[in-house]
């Protein structure tokens, strides 16, 4: 069948899914190198300095994006009876609440971060005493990494749930975002690392080696992807600019990181930020990719 | 004097070549059936009610979608341009937020247009689903189910942000750019309230939209069925029971589903919904492990370097003070 009427969905949408991706997977970065970190790992301060501001970029862009702006509320409160809105069956209404209470546990981490670094204090909340390291630090971590998590799937979740063709040929987008804003978080926190130099080089190392087995997950899970779209599908995906994305996404943000990664196995700061900034863009324009190509062939109204 | 032919050649009368008979009509539905504009509709709230459309009968008028647009002071334009389509005589092209009955012409023609060939007319229009895509994924709660069984769109509640669009498996709802609110079809929900046909099917001159209780028209569309059938039309209902639960405004077809372009299977947007998530955590776990499993190596790799140096008891850096993580 035919659609002529699109959806609309148009780089405020891939623009804020790719930045509640990034926030996502440094958030769960932060918390990784919490865990398995090096003592008070400064890389995982810094991770934890990422995803508050682009959550509240992502809320934004979400918010602009709506036919009316003004009414963004109505996701959250019943707009007659001001009681809470929530369809557990909807994505949109359950990204909704994540989008509201992940942001909530990465403040909580952006403040310890800035206290961390003595930026200012809150009583008892202060430098030398601060949530990173201890148990219920580890806590708040543990459960908003998955928060974060579930950011991260919804989105591509909600896309598998409609009736577009393209997203709605595939339940793998949810598990493709996944990895994908787990790769791009963990870029973003190498690549601020390497700019601000505040990276202990053996976190580093670890998160190269992380990242490369997230690459390796995101390539089998975007193959299975591909592969279980049918005919429709690739139709859909594999034509027009759609496919120039998809498959600069695939060498920008898969086969080139895999091969620097290979080729450059001793640690230099120029080598991490090309990965990096590579597993950025590749992220981003598999994000592009999906999002774009099913509304892209949609027919136009008017043309023939 | 004879005057020359100077229409071009697609609308010259053909000569009767043999082989090629022209296509019957449909036969017209006789003039004692109920559901003539003339015939009043008794209907009450908690009834389910909708349209039957029998495309057969449509004589592609367009006055359902003129009374349509006028009852619900629907903008004439195209999204502010008043355009030809340029490819039929169709210049509504499509049901959106500014045109929620669009009457399709169909034209099923021969390759050289001159031998067979018909026109299939059909007012198409939101199918008010009894488990409605819409309906189901709106966040906002904008979209509702009323006591006639209908779904309705309110526009100060929707916030536009078009989830509804691109799950109704119709291709019906679209952002009306002057509420800047999704919209379609009521139905008429402001009339039914008052005890009105809905403005469209008051208009039909020929009948081809019915409205009354869906009980009442399913019995009237079975019985034109069987009689079309007995006149070997291939008729048949695309909208039963078994399509996404029964389509309150169903159609009586003679051709394939897609040939109207309509949806041979539609499917709830949910269907994915489930598998979507399970596989979303399942990739979850993956990265949890993949991130797991690399630190823990690189922690063994801690452990192997350090023996041959003798650390036997302090292999590694320390973690910090209060982690007790186990690692």
């Amino acid at each position: 069948m035919i659609r002529y009427n699109a959806a609309h969905w148009d780089w405020l949408v891939y623009l804020e899914m790719f930045v509640a991706g990034v926030a996502a997977g440094a958030y769960a970065t932060a918390t990784l190198l919490e865990l398995f970190g090096r003592g008070r790992s400064p890389l995982a301060r810094v991770a934890q300095l990422i995803p508050f501001p682009l959550m509240v970029l992502a809320g934004l862009l979400l918010t602009v994006d709506l036919a009316r702006p003004e009414r963004f509320w109505h996701m959250i409160l019943q707009s007659e009876t001001l009681r809470p809105m929530l369809k557990p069956w909807s994505p949109m209404s359950v990204g909704s609440w994540l989008v509201l209470l992940f942001p909530v546990f990465a403040f909580v981490s952006f403040v310890d971060a800035l206290i961390g670094r003595g930026v200012f204090a809150l009583g008892g909340w202060n430098q030398r005493q601060t949530l990173h390291g201890t148990l219920t630090g580890l806590l708040w971590a543990v459960v908003g990494s998955l928060l974060a998590l579930a950011v991260a799937s919804y989105s591509g979740v909600l896309l598998s749930t409609t009736n577009f063709g393209g997203w709605s040929d595939s339940p793998f987008i949810g598990a493709l975002y996944v990895a994908t804003a787990a790769v791009t978080g963990l870029g973003a926190v190498l690549l601020i690392g390497a700019l601000t130099r505040q990276a202990d080089a053996e976190d580093v190392v670890g998160l190269l080696r992380v990242g490369t087995g997230l690459i390796c997950w995101q390539a089998l899970v975007l193959a299975v992807f591909l592969l279980t779209l049918g005919l429709n599908g690739w139709a859909v995906f594999l034509s027009g600019i759609s496919l120039l994305a998809l498959l600069g996404a695939i060498v920008i943000g898969i086969v080139i990181p895999l091969v620097v990664r290979l080729a450059g196995r001793s640690l230099q700061p120029g080598t991490t930020a090309l990965f990096a900034v590579l597993v950025l863009v590749g992220g981003f324009l598999l994000r592009y990719a999906i999002v774009i190509a099913p509304q892209a062939s949609a027919r136009i109204p008017g043309a023939s | 004097m004879r005057l020359p032919n100077l229409l071009p050649p697609l609308y010259r009368p053909t000569p009767q070549q043999p082989g090629l008979e022209p296509r019957p009509p449909f036969p017209p539905l006789p003039a004692t059936a109920p559901g003539l504009p003339s015939a009043p509709v008794v209907f009450q709230p908690g009834q389910p009610v909708g349209f039957f459309t029998d495309t057969t009968l449509c004589i592609g008028c367009k006055a359902c979608e003129v009374a349509c647009n006028q009852w619900n002071q629907l903008p004439a334009w195209h999204g502010g341009q008043n355009t030809l389509s340029g490819n039929s005589y169709d210049n509504t092209r499509q049901l959106d937020g500014t045109h929620w009955r669009h009457v399709k012409f169909i034209e099923q023609f021969d390759g050289d247009r001159r031998s067979t060939g018909r026109w299939l007319l059909m007012s198409d229009v939101c199918k008010h689903c009894v488990q409605a895509g819409c309906l189901e994924v709106c966040p906002t709660g904008a979209i509702i189910r009323t006591e006639f069984d209908t779904v309705v769109i309110q526009a100060d509640a929707c916030n536009g942000c078009r989830y509804c669009v691109t799950a109704c498996p119709f291709d019906v709802i679209e952002i009306n750019p002057v509420t800047n609110t999704a919209q379609k079809c009521t139905l008429c929900y402001d009339r039914l309230q008052v005890g009105l046909t809905p403005a469209c099917a008051q208009a039909c001159p020929t009948a081809s939209i019915q409205f009354g209780p869906i009980q009442e028209l399913r019995r009237r569309a079975d019985q034109r069925v069987a009689e079309l059938r007995a006149q070997n039309v291939p008729a048949y209902i695309y909208g039963d029971e078994s399509m996404l639960g029964g389509l309150n405004a169903f159609f009586l077809l003679v051709d394939k589903p897609e040939v109207y372009g309509l949806p041979s299977n539609p499917r709830l947007p949910s269907r994915n919904q489930l598998p979507s998530w399970l596989w979303s955590g399942l990739s979850a776990v993956v990265v949890g492990l993949i991130g797991l499993l690399s630190f823990r190596k690189r922690r063994m790799d801690d452990l192997a370097a350090a023996r041959p140096a003798g650390r036997e008891q302090a292999p590694g850096p320390q973690p910090g003070p209060g982690k007790g993580v186990p690692q």
